[in-house]
């Protein structure tokens, strides 16, 4: 009997504690939360820097989409009024976001960064066509405040490192795995194909360059790839936390290994900004790597 | 006669006012009280910080479709609600808000008091079994049970009182108290003890948490009310909220004195002991888990109703060495 | 491999009383705890034979939010098929993403990155969090109450989850369905500053645990509706296929994180949480340890992550083309129901051949006729709550 007193008063107490605290309701719509920085809510359709339209009518976000929600018609090649050359173009681009799942692999497939995502807190409408994203509304979220960090480039750079220009060449560019042609001919900064492979080649491959990077900069240390990069040997916990996407703007080139903490294409700053020179250059634990 | 006929009509049709004032207060204290034992803010849109909760809660069960299903007991179906809220009413009559506030201070107050609570069981039995519904039975089953098994430690502990003032009325169960001399302070070692005892009873008796058995949403969907829609749910909804406030006051006649207080006894001070005994049952509502069914019939026959008994006879033998 | 061997259950319940039909008129009343119902866990029936209170026999459906998942897999590419398989358990979609690219990646023979594999493993121990503070919140709404108790536990385990939730927010953009796994590695790679958010979160959350345990684990009125109840013995679960916290609630010292490690779980020592008694309380028990370990391991994990790719390279430009050779592989994960299971089989093309998953949750739900029988229908509903079955992956 004594127990349910004791504990039953236990039970009060934590909920009184919590009556003291302040409450953690966002009071909608008075106060919008602000969402993360890659926060993924609806779509735009981009125009590049000369004013003409991004997109080629290339399909490939059709394609991939799983639940078939874009459907294009293209255009077939004609004359750009920018740029005077011959490039396709798409007549019309219907995004259906009823039905759209928010993957985001449209935006991660698209060749000329044309499709990103917005970050919009939220997207109400009060009818299902008005969710249906046409051409024109696609081109409107253009001008949105809420534009997602996330375009192709970015995510693609994310996942595979591109080759700083200067960096001799990796050995073999591993094979460019299935087909894909050395990604899109515009992209210019995607890694082209093989890169980053650590996966295959791999071992073969660091060794040489190493290179030019500074001790300073990155860790190299990378290991990527495969396990085989010997390193047993804890990772450098490095810096800015952990995963600091950011640091080293000029990654070193793939050289079979990975440029150190992967992501952030260099190009692009990744949100992170900063960190530069990330850790002190704790040379790559005895992994192989070459130098630094 | 006829002047206590107008008394006491006039004094009842104030009081009952008063009650549902309150418990439409009581409804959105509640709401917001909950809220933030779980660290968020309640109603905060409809009125000022959600004053008016209760209101838009009304409007939207009167504008709904009023069902009765089919192969329910149709007389016995739309009675019930009526009966419940009615029977919740009643035992405010004869609570002494004050020593001249009160509708009807019957010479038996305290037995009124709890045959009324008896006959609070019938409309809960009563929806389960006219409803055609196997949960809501269950729920009816339930709570028959619990409803008379509890009926013991409340009347046993509400004996002592009783017997420590000497009169089943309780305006001089009150008056008894009066110079502080309330019963859970003096004599504290019977009175307190009795005082949970009651305390826990009364929660049984309304179906509140830890004792909501027969209406446990996440087992009987909404036990006894489960087929109920429109006005017919909001006055069962509204008779456990009155049941609560009324039971409360009746505690706090019963065992915290009344209207007496340190100073300027008085009416004010029965308000705040009813608020108060009524923040701590919602208190215990919020924070606490249920019990299963033989696990709240055992602690009543098995704890409560023995310690009651022991209670009672300690409070005769108080009264007569002291 | 041995040849195939009859198994034999043992059956401490019969659970196939004579009743094929039920009779109106006979003692035993029949409650359909619905596809509708407040605490079934999503659509779930089960067909209670009550006698009185007591339960008599469960028959147990499912098949309520089956969607033909599998099937349609066979019609997408491998990439476009994680955001689908991201819905089976709904509530730790990592897990999810986790078992099927690694099945893929098996398949490819493809060795993932050592920076994915520890972003793997580390979201998913913070899943691993997230998801048993809902199942927390979830068990103390069904034994206390939509208004009560159980409301108060279940808002303050959701407002710690929303940290979570956030935390992943600010990795992959989406709170929920995340698609951030991918064939070869991880789509997303941890911003900079995140691994001081997640330590933020934990010294939040870590603290909150004790205050759920005050409400739950050391409240009497818990121990009364968790303890003996639902008892299932060891070898029933391990008959049954059952994994996970409710196997290792009977006593089996048994993870496959620890004894199958996989990705990160091969460098970091997981500290298997083990209950004895089989009922509800010790699967409350193993399921509050876990939170504790999990939070242990993502802030030794968080400052470990290393450097490098995230992605093995397949081309991510034009993934609708990986094309997997023929072949079978099965591979299974530890999740936070228990093994989640992945087997494919691939033909070469595009799209698999077949994709098959093993759902831990419903091998739990197959237990239900064995060891509901006996108990009330509150003790019913508890069981079924302690089971944590997540009917998106038992349906599919």
């Amino acid at each position: 009997m004594r127990s349910y007193f004791a504990t039953a008063a236990r039970a009060l107490s934590t909920s009184l504690r919590n009556l003291l605290r302040r409450p953690v309701t966002v009071e909608f719509p008075k106060v919008i939360r602000q969402r993360a920085e890659r926060y993924r809510s609806s779509f735009a359709l981009l125009h590049e820097e000369d004013g003409d339209e991004a997109c080629i009518g290339c399909l490939q976000c059709e394609r991939i989409c799983p639940s078939q929600v874009i459907a294009i018609k293209a255009g077939g090649k004609r004359e750009s009024p920018i740029s005077g050359k011959k490039r396709g173009y798409a007549d019309d681009f219907v995004l259906d976001l009823n039905a759209c799942i928010y993957c985001e692999l449209c935006v991660q497939v698209c060749p000329t960064d044309a499709i990103v995502m917005t970050r919009e807190p939220e997207v109400p409408a009060y009818g299902r066509e008005e969710l249906v994203l046409t051409m024109a509304k696609l081109y409107a979220n253009e001008k949105s405040k809420h534009r997602a960090w996330g375009d192709a480039t970015r995510l693609n750079g994310m996942q595979v490192p591109p080759k700083a220009p200067a960096a001799p060449k990796p050995a073999s560019p591993t094979a460019p795995a299935a087909g894909s042609p050395a990604a899109g001919p515009t992209a210019a900064e995607k890694a082209n194909g093989g890169s980053p492979p650590a996966a295959a080649a791999s071992p073969a491959a660091p060794s040489s360059t190493a290179p030019p990077v500074a001790p300073a900069e990155v860790p190299v240390t990378g290991n990527a790839a495969s396990g085989s990069a010997a390193s047993a040997g804890p990772p450098p916990a490095s810096p800015p936390s952990g995963g600091a996407a950011g640091a080293t703007a000029s990654a070193p080139p793939a050289s079979g290994t990975t440029p150190a903490t992967g992501a952030s294409s260099a190009p692009v700053t990744s949100p992170s900004g900063a960190d530069a020179p990330a850790a002190p250059g704790t040379p790559p634990t005895g992994s192989g790597e070459g130098g630094s | 006669m006829s002047e206590g006929l107008v008394h006491g009509v006039v004094y009842s049709v104030v009081i009952v006012t008063v009650v549902l004032t309150a418990t439409a207060m009581a409804l959105w204290f509640e709401r917001k009280f909950a809220a933030r034992l779980q660290t968020r803010l309640g109603p905060t849109m409809v009125g000022p910080s959600g004053l008016l909760q209760p209101v838009a809660d009304l409007l939207k069960l009167l504008q709904k479709e009023d069902i009765v299903p089919a192969n329910a007991d149709a007389v016995i179906f739309n009675l019930v609600p009526l009966l419940a809220a009615l029977a919740a009413l009643g035992a405010a009559a004869v609570v002494p808000f004050s020593p001249s506030v009160v509708a009807s201070d019957l010479d038996v107050g305290v037995l009124y008091v709890l045959a009324i609570g008896a006959v609070t069981v019938l409309p809960v039995f009563g929806a389960g079994w006219a409803s055609n519904n196997k949960l809501a039975l269950l729920g009816g089953m339930r709570a028959v049970a619990q409803s008379i098994s509890y009926e013991v430690p409340l009347l046993l502990s509400a004996m002592v009182p009783v017997i420590l003032s000497g009169s089943l009325r309780l305006g001089t169960i009150v008056q008894a108290q009066a110079d502080h001399h309330w019963f859970v302070v003096w004599p504290f070692f019977i009175g307190i003890p009795a005082f949970f005892i009651f305390v826990l009873a009364m929660l049984a008796e309304s179906n509140r948490i830890p004792f909501d058995i027969p209406e446990a949403e996440s087992e009987l969907v909404a036990g006894v009310t489960t087929e109920y829609t429109g006005i017919k749910f909001a006055l069962f909804y509204m008779a456990e909220y009155i049941h609560t406030l009324v039971a409360s006051a009746v505690g706090a006649a019963l065992f915290l004195g009344g209207w007496d207080g340190p100073f300027r006894p008085g009416l004010h001070w029965m308000v705040l002991k009813t608020l108060l005994l009524f923040v701590a049952v919602y208190w215990i509502r919020w924070s606490l888990l249920r019990f299963r069914s033989d696990q709240l019939m055992a602690l009543c026959w098995k704890y409560l109703v023995p310690a009651s008994v022991l209670l009672v006879g300690a409070a005769a033998v108080w009264v007569v060495l002291v | 491999m041995t040849a195939l061997q009859t198994v034999h259950i043992t059956r401490r319940v019969d659970p196939h009383l004579p009743i094929d039909r039920y009779d109106p008129e006979g003692e035993l009343m029949l409650l359909h705890f619905g596809p509708q119902h407040p605490s079934t866990h999503g659509v779930f029936r089960m067909d209670l034979y009550l006698d009185g209170e007591k339960v008599v026999k469960v028959v147990p459906h499912v098949g309520y939010l089956h969607r033909a998942v599998e099937k349609l897999c066979e019609t997408l590419a491998y990439v476009q098929i994680t955001p689908i398989v991201d819905k089976n358990d709904y509530v730790s979609p990592m897990t999810n993403e986790q078992a099927l690219n690694m099945a893929f990646e098996a398949a490819l023979k493809l060795e993932v990155p050592r920076r994915a594999r520890w972003m793997r493993s580390l979201f998913a121990e913070l899943q691993r969090i997230a998801s048993h503070l809902l199942w927390l919140g979830t068990f103390a709404l069904d034994l206390g109450g939509a208004l009560g108790g159980g409301a108060t536990v279940f808002l303050h385990c959701f407002r710690e989850r929303e940290l979570v939730l956030d935390l992943f927010e600010e990795v992959t953009g989406a709170r929920f369905h995340y698609n951030t796994h991918t064939l070869g590695g991880n789509r997303h790679d941890l911003p900079a500053g995140w691994s001081a958010k997640v330590k933020a979160a934990l010294d939040i959350i870590g603290p909150r645990l004790d205050e759920y345990e005050s409400m739950t684990l050391q409240n009497r009125i818990f121990l009364d509706r968790t303890t003996g109840v639902g008892r299932l013995d060891a070898e029933l679960a391990l008959d049954l296929g059952i994994t996970g916290p409710i196997l290792r609630a009977c006593g089996v010292d048994h993870d496959l994180r620890r004894d199958a490690p996989f990705h990160a779980y091969d460098e970091v020592k997981v500290n298997v949480v083990t209950a004895q008694g089989g009922d509800c309380l010790a699967r409350a028990r193993v399921r509050i340890g876990e939170m504790r370990e999990s939070v242990r391991l993502v802030r030794e994990m968080v400052d470990a992550v290393p450097e490098g790719t995230i992605n093995a390279g397949r081309p991510v430009k034009l993934p609708v083309q990986t094309k997997i050779p023929h072949g079978q592989v099965y591979v299974a994960i530890e999740t936070p129901r228990g093994e989640l299971g992945t087997y494919l089989i691939s033909d070469g093309t595009q799209f698999p051949y077949r994709l098959k998953i093993r759902p831990p949750s419903l091998h739990a739900l197959s237990a239900l006729p064995y060891i509901i029988p006996g108990a009330t229908v509150s003790d019913a509903v508890a069981i079924l709550g302690s089971m944590d079955p997540i009917m998106g992956e038992v349906d599919r």
